[in-house]
């Protein structure tokens, strides 16, 4: 039977990149979620994971992230929360979106791209924790995606 | 994420397989710079087999594509499957890098 929700603990090492994919795919798969949907689960928590493991621990120490994906009536939340620096992706700078090869900086990018994959981004500092709330609606008939500001 | 190098009447062509994420972009770049480091002007890179990219592959195709411009050289990027392709879209890329469909389109873009 389909579990509708997953809750996983992940070290603060980029390898585990192989662990969040498998187990979105996991996931994904036994709620019947279209190879698109997964794509873009996959790649906005790569995104945000990858981030805080880049810049979010000023020791170098190894620091859990523990990651909880649920889908509740059409829509998928996923939980995102480390003991890291505080730090707001929300309030993140978007990229230029109208440079020229010369100009392109790449600063920003993963986080631009896991706004641009989900409905919804919430991020919430608590008990020293970072908390962030992503929601993805999975109707079947998707709109056209739409570059986002910020 | 496996990579083949191929080479082709002078140009250089690399076939991706599997992820190029944040754990294996560096591999990539390696391999890219490595090639540029030994002359190369001309490169396809072959998307055929790779079925997932995030911003740490971007990164690393926007660095070497301006490497090689330095150089006066030139990097084509042939035959992405659709997610693939999204992604350069939903980040702008597609605006300045250039996407062909097939291998044939990039060979005889040269």
């Amino acid at each position: 039977m389909a579990k509708n929700k997953v809750s996983f603990k992940l070290k603060s090492k980029l390898c585990e990149l192989d662990n969040l994919c498998e187990q979105v795919e996991r996931f994904g798969k036994s709620n019947g979620l279209s190879s698109k949907c997964i794509f873009e689960a996959n790649l906005a928590l790569d995104e945000l994971f990858t981030n805080i493991i880049s810049y979010g621990f000023n020791d170098k120490k190894e620091h859990i992230i523990e990651i909880t994906i649920a889908l509740k009536n059409n829509t998928l939340v996923f939980h995102i929360e480390d003991d890291g620096i505080p730090f707001n992706p929300t309030e993140a700078d978007a990229p230029d979106m109208e440079c020229t090869i010369e100009d392109c900086k790449i600063g920003g990018l993963g986080i631009y791209l896991a706004k641009n994959l989900m409905d919804e981004v919430c991020y919430q500092r608590c008990n020293e924790k970072n908390i962030l709330t992503l929601k993805k609606n999975i109707d079947e008939a998707e709109p056209v995606k739409k570059r986002v500001k910020g | 994420m496996e990579i083949i190098e191929e080479s082709q009447g002078g140009i250089n062509i690399f076939k991706l397989n599997g992820r190029l994420d944040s754990n294996t972009s560096q591999g990539f770049e390696k391999k890219l710079f490595q090639a540029i480091d030994d002359g190369s002007k001309s490169m396809i890179i072959d998307f055929k087999d790779l079925e997932y990219i995030s911003s740490a592959g971007l990164r690393v195709i926007l660095k070497a594509t301006k490497a090689l411009k330095r150089e006066d050289g030139k990097m084509l990027l042939c035959d992405m499957q659709d997610y693939v392709k999204e992604v350069f879209e939903i980040a702008g890329f597609d605006s300045f890098l250039p996407i062909v469909g097939s291998m044939d389109d990039a060979l005889q873009a040269f």
